[in-house]
């Protein structure tokens, strides 16, 4: 079976996230959009732009630009429908809007290439999904506009697809490693031991840094932010806390006066892995200490994509990089993308 | 027959292209070195390849031997290439701009309480020049900094101020705005140092409680915006471009009389 066949079965919405800027995330795009033509999977394609990237009327170089076969789907900016090479029809007009006009939904009746824009907001772009789901797409690819990686955020779809590359080192070692600690980050456990923490922690967006005992009792901290609050955090932690929920950012600083004892003892409770900034080697070092850290909500990677070639000049031999990956990485599908 | 019997003089801004001695001969000057030892293979390497960049006319006007196998150059050409100036659209940071004392007022008038921002270096950057530009009272080129702004209180941290103090700090202080300066650029270590800070800011859940700017010698609003921040700041502003941006923006976001981060 197909890979966009089966990714299809699996999953509705899958957004493609790149590890570093130039990882290769839109020749990814490129390359599924391509497969999905081959095996026959009607795709739905949006992003989650800002206005940023969409300005450039002029060179449209910075734009994410994709080539769409007949049938799919795709959302594009008002501004941006008369610039399409592809032949397009407006199947509706959404009440989502960009800095380049409202968006439009349309269908690709001929095909070529389109620049591709989506909602700024995560919860429209859920929203738009829907949409096109009414008109019968097998699986809709949300492109991450930009590559930073707050859009893997699980709220946003069901799955990624993360793009890495040989552009995030010169060395094949750390472009595996590297790789591999942000997968490892992203399937983090979820917190399943305590439903009544669970649902005191869902409710209301709840935005306060707390520490939870044995049975469950919640005391709030008054911190405004876990960053460098270390020593009041480990001052906080009493003989019987066992959990800590941390609702904002994860660093060193969150950490680094909690004591050794005190860190094996508890538990830290996260949002989700896109709050975690923590380097590859400082991870490694704390998990020795015991760091045990658990997500309330994880990510799912549906696929791992990786170009050998950077846009710095150099390459990696792409079957060594492949193979070495998938030694790393051995439940998730690592795919050439320039294949 | 036209009576005009000059060459043309004035440029046609839809086809422009380099002024060297005379308007579009295209003249332009080139340095970079070859890893290519230093001789006259050398020479006639980089004459060629400059003629494969689109330059007619390639003239190696120096060169020496920067280390065995590495030659530098020298090297003009006539470019062909031509730009629809008139075509050109960039993104700017958008409002009117005031300068310092109207600033005071527009703020005293329409937000009615003090403005705070907090302003740093972040990371491995280590130039001051930038943030105390735009804050430090003495400013920048005659244009001072915001710390002899009325109805504005700033906070400069400094440099190499890592990301997590800076946005405690901001917490702290219930800032309106966060000023992020990065001057060094080599190996892209800005794009680096503020993508991280504004991945911070989205985990810290303040992405939309803050203003977040950034600025520098290499940083165009278009990149700035690009990257996820509200504007950017690149040469040639000063104290009361970043201002006049901030204070709009927080009558924009009707943050008024919402001097507290936990109210908006």
């Amino acid at each position: 079976m197909g890979l966009l066949k089966d990714l299809s079965q699996k999953y509705r919405t899958l957004s493609i996230v790149g590890m570093a800027k130039n990882a290769g995330k839109t020749t990814a795009l490129n390359f599924l959009i391509e497969e999905a033509m081959d095996e026959g999977v009607v795709l739905g394609v949006t992003s989650t732009g800002r206005d940023g990237e969409t300005q450039d009327l002029v060179t449209g170089t910075e734009k994410p630009r994709v080539y769409l076969d007949q049938g799919s789907l795709v959302t594009v900016p008002s501004q941006l429908y008369e610039l399409a090479d592809a032949g397009l029809e407006i199947l509706e007009r959404t009440k989502y809007s960009t800095a380049i006009g409202e968006l439009l939904i349309c269908r690709v009746e001929d095909a070529g290439y389109v620049q591709v824009a989506g909602p700024v907001i995560a919860a429209e772009t859920k929203k738009l999904c829907q949409d096109m789901f009414r008109y019968g797409v097998d699986l809709v690819l949300i492109d991450g506009a930009i590559d930073r990686k707050s859009v893997a955020n699980p709220e946003t779809s069901d799955a990624i697809i993360l793009s890495t590359g040989a552009v995030l080192s010169r060395s094949l070692k750390n472009v595996v490693e590297e790789t591999a600690h942000i997968v490892e980050l992203y399937e983090l456990p979820e917190f399943r031991e305590n439903d009544a923490i669970t649902d005191f922690l869902r409710k209301d967006n709840f935005e306060h840094i707390t520490v939870f005992d044995e049975d469950g009792k919640p005391t709030v901290l008054d911190l405004i932010t876990g960053l460098g609050a270390s020593g009041e955090i480990n001052d906080a932690i009493k003989e019987d806390t066992r959990y800590i929920f941390i609702p904002g950012a994860m660093t060193n600083s969150v950490i680094a006066d909690i004591s050794l004892k005190n860190l094996q003892k508890v538990e830290f409770i996260l949002k989700d892995p896109t709050r975690i900034f923590i380097s590859k080697i400082d991870w490694g070092r704390l998990r020795k200490r015991g760091l045990r850290i658990k997500v309330l909500k994880n990510i799912e990677i549906a696929a791992i994509t990786v170009n050998p070639w950077s846009p710095k000049g150099y390459s990696f031999d792409s079957d060594l990089l492949i193979s070495e990956m998938r030694e790393v990485l051995t439940d998730i599908p690592v795919i050439d993308v320039r294949r | 027959m036209s009576e005009n019997k000059t060459a043309t003089t004035v440029a046609d801004l839809t086809k422009v292209k380099p002024y060297g001695d005379t308007l579009n001969d295209g003249k332009v000057e080139m340095a970079f070195t070859l890893p290519v030892p230093y001789g006259e293979e050398a020479e006639e390497c980089a004459k060629q390849y400059v003629k494969k960049l689109g330059f007619e006319e390639p003239n190696v006007t120096y060169y020496h031997e920067l280390a065995p196998g590495y030659t530098f150059f020298v090297v003009y050409g006539s470019a062909q290439q031509t730009i629809d100036y008139t075509a050109i659209k960039v993104p700017k940071v958008e409002g009117t701009v005031m300068d310092r004392v109207e600033c005071g007022e527009w703020i005293g008038e329409n937000v009615g309480r003090d403005i705070t921002v907090v302003g740093a270096s972040i990371e491995s950057d280590a130039h001051t020049v930038g943030i105390d530009a735009i804050i430090q009272m003495k400013g920048f080129h005659g244009h001072f900094g915001l710390e002899r702004f009325k109805h504005v209180v700033p906070y400069n941290m400094g440099s190499q101020v890592p990301c997590e103090e800076l946005i405690a700090k901001a917490k702290e202080v219930n800032a309106d705005a966060i000023l992020v300066s990065q001057t060094v650029t080599q190996k892209d270590i800005h794009i680096m140092n503020l993508t991280k800070m504004v991945e911070l800011v989205e985990a810290e859940g303040l992405r939309d409680k803050v203003i977040l700017t950034c600025g520098g010698p290499r940083i165009s609003h278009e990149l700035a915006q690009e990257l996820g921040y509200d504007a950017g700041f690149g040469p040639g502003k000063y104290a009361e471009h970043v201002m006049s941006y901030i204070m709009q923006e927080v009558v924009k976001r009707g943050w008024q009389d919402k001097p507290l981060i936990a109210d908006r």
